[in-house]
């Protein structure tokens, strides 16, 4: 497969510098950016019936970066998310992951915790963990080793056989998490990973996120923490109504909004909204 | 769809280790073992009366104006022949005398009159009992054995009928064919919640949009399927067993007919359009049950849907005797083969043999055509439908996006 698209892409180079040098170089740079990128979203627009959730959105998300995907409610972000993964069709605009548009067993290994959270409340604990690590491609031993050792990680140890639904909703949460990382996964999409834990418990979930970091992974993160931003982030993108209102690396961001802490950026951003709404009031 | 396995792996160890499919599973057959063990119990004890009734030795006289009673017999009953109706009645009211039975001259207008000493509600029957076993008894040996055949109404006859000129019994071809008709009821009757619930529990979970980024969608409505397939057949055979078992061990005290296996004929062809039309109907009716469970939030609001479904697919038993007497009618024919009501009638008119071969071929072929139809249907409803946690999919919704 890597001998075919090497030997295809060499074909379309030649063409093309054939026809026409200029283009040419521009073809080459633009196929180097998107092997660099592992998601590549261009011209994204998202409508549900009258309304324009996305308008004309574009960014990418480079290979073993922390990305965060920033925003109110509402602006946008899990819908991206969900058309990236192919559960919305989007209305208009080229999503892809590794160069084409998602698919279940399409090459990339993904870990994805959605901001709906849930399980199979009268399964057990393993029983679940072991049905999502085989869904995942790893065999049963494997998924049962790798469950257990998340489970022991997370101070879950002997809960492994109790029914989901006789553990706390955090607990719930850790073994959603646990899920989500089975099979080591390349690529990481977490909406608002931390919701409802406390600090102990988030100190524990940013360390396996930083583990995961550490081994290579890319992780897109859609947060309204911007500790965890600053702490964890390479680069974001703020949305506000569907459409980017700052994108780049940290130090980028706070450059373009007078050096203010992302905290500010948001409150500025999103105050514009308030005072836009106060005028049309 | 390399995750089959797995998916209907989980499905089926998960619904095994449910209580309420083991309490559904096996409350049908405990139902019917409950009432035939009623009626063995009944009979039991009917049979009891009767040894004790025979045992026992009360004081007897008797009036027969009907000149029917034996009197060796009356006396091997232990009673012997009242001097007057009133002088036996005065000795039953002093309690010298247990019973006194009289027989008017004219029985068919007149009645046995029976006068005996009060031994409780349940135990006074006993009396009329001996008093009519004693009469049947002199009758009968007044008479031949034939006589006494004709009498007790147990005479039997024996019909032979032929079709094609071939000797053709309807009531017994349709009895293997008919067992299809009788599990594709009990098994939509037993199963169909199980169907539905089946995608219902993902969206009340919430746990369907995990379960869509790691699973092709296609992958687990089949996977879903085909493990509801294998869990009816377990059902099934949790209904067959116990009712072969129970039919060979309990036939004689439930007075079943004695069905004599070895002389029951296989018609091969009918047989195996019975399979397939049963095969058929049930992947249908899978589909559209979990084409619902896709396109609603929760099990309770599929009702409606239901209602629908089931008054499509068993609708056409109240039409019965249409399918039997007037098999060419175009009702008939349209029920036949309209998919949402072809399963009951093709099943019936398949067992009575009065299914044409172009209707049994256009009928199977339209129920598989239906099943994948409404298959791939209820893939994309669980597709497009898996993140509407609160409310219904419209068609538009459905079939409006590319």
């Amino acid at each position: 497969m890597v001998i075919f698209t090497t030997l295809h892409v060499a074909c379309e180079y030649r063409k093309i510098l054939v026809a026409r040098p200029g283009w040419g170089l521009l073809f080459i740079c633009a196929t180097l950016n998107s092997m660099k990128s592992i998601i590549s979203i261009k011209n994204f627009a998202m409508t549900f019936g009258k309304t324009e959730v996305i308008k004309d959105l574009s960014f990418d998300v480079q290979r073993g970066e922390t990305f965060g995907l920033l925003g109110s409610n509402g602006s946008g972000k899990t819908t991206t998310i969900r058309a990236l993964l192919g559960i919305y069709i989007p209305t208009a605009g080229e999503l892809l992951i590794d160069g084409k548009p998602y698919s279940v067993g399409g090459g990339v290994k993904l870990g994805y915790l959605p901001e709906e959270r849930g399980l199979y409340k009268k399964e057990s604990v393993i029983d679940t963990m072991v049905y999502f690590g085989q869904l995942k491609g790893l065999s049963r031993d494997e998924a049962r080793q790798q469950s257990l050792a998340f489970l022991e990680r997370v101070k879950l140890g002997d809960k492994a056989k109790t029914r989901l639904d006789k553990l706390s909703g955090g607990q719930q949460q850790k073994i959603q998490l646990g899920i989500t990382v089975l099979g080591d996964p390349e690529l990481l999409i977490l909406d608002e990973p931390t919701k409802g834990f406390d600090p102990v418990n988030r100190r524990l979930l940013m360390d396996i996120i930083e583990d995961h970091q550490k081994r290579g992974a890319t992780v897109v993160m859609i947060t309204h923490q911007m500790e965890e931003v600053e702490q964890l982030c390479d680069r974001i993108i703020l949305l506000k109504d569907g459409k980017a209102r700052a994108y780049g690396t940290i130090a980028e961001v706070r450059k373009k909004f007078a050096g203010k802490s992302l905290d500010d950026i948001f409150v500025s951003v999103y105050g514009d909204e308030n005072n836009e709404e106060a005028d049309h009031a | 769809m390399h995750n089959l396995r797995t998916v209907m792996r989980f499905e089926i160890i998960r619904t095994l280790k449910k209580k309420a499919f083991w309490i559904m599973a096996f409350g049908f057959p405990v139902m019917i073992s409950f009432i035939f063990g009623i009626v063995i119990m009944s009979n039991v004890s009917t049979e009891q009366a009767a040894k004790d009734l025979e045992k026992q030795k009360f004081s007897i006289q008797v009036t027969d104006d009907s000149h029917l009673i034996k009197s060796e017999l009356l006396t091997a009953f232990g009673g012997t022949s009242a001097t007057s109706k009133s002088a036996a009645i005065d000795a039953v009211k002093s309690g010298s005398l247990d019973a006194y039975f009289y027989y008017p001259a004219n029985l068919t207008d007149g009645q046995i009159e029976v006068y005996a000493k009060d031994v409780g509600i349940f135990d006074n029957g006993r009396y009329t009992g001996v008093a009519k076993a004693l009469l049947s008894a002199s009758v009968e040996s007044s008479v031949d054995a034939n006589t006494k055949t004709i009498v007790r109404d147990s005479t039997k006859g024996k019909v032979i009928t032929y079709r094609n000129g071939v000797e053709f019994d309807p009531a017994q071809q349709m009895i293997l064919p008919g067992l299809f008709l009788v599990l594709f009821y009990l098994l939509i009757a037993f199963f169909g919640n199980q169907m539905l619930t089946s995608t219902t529990e993902e969206k009340e979970n919430r746990v369907i949009e995990m379960l869509l980024t790691t699973v092709e969608a296609r992958t687990l409505i089949i996977g879903k399927i085909y493990s509801l397939i294998i869990l009816a057949m377990v059902q099934g055979m949790i209904i067959i067993v116990p009712a072969i078992t129970g039919y060979f061990l309990f036939r004689d005290r439930l007075n079943l007919p004695d069905l004599d296996l070895s002389s029951l004929p296989v018609d091969p062809l009918r047989i195996a359009a019975a399979a397939v039309i049963f095969i058929a109907s049930f992947l249908l009716f899978t589909g559209i049950m979990v084409a619902i469970g896709a396109a609603v939030p929760t099990a309770k609001e599929a009702s409606g849907f239901i209602g629908i479904i089931m008054m499509l697919i068993f609708g056409p038993l109240y039409a019965v005797s249409l399918f039997i007497s007037a098999p060419d009618s175009p009702l008939v024919r349209f029920l036949t083969l309209f998919p949402f009501t072809a399963p009951i009638p093709m099943l019936l008119r398949n067992a009575v043999g009065n299914l044409e071969l172009w209707e049994t071929l256009a009928g199977i072929l339209i129920l598989i055509v239906s099943a994948i139809v409404i298959m791939l249907i209820a893939v994309r409803i669980f597709r497009y439908g898996a993140l509407e946690y609160t409310r219904k999919l419209s068609l538009r919704e459905i079939f409006g996006r590319s």
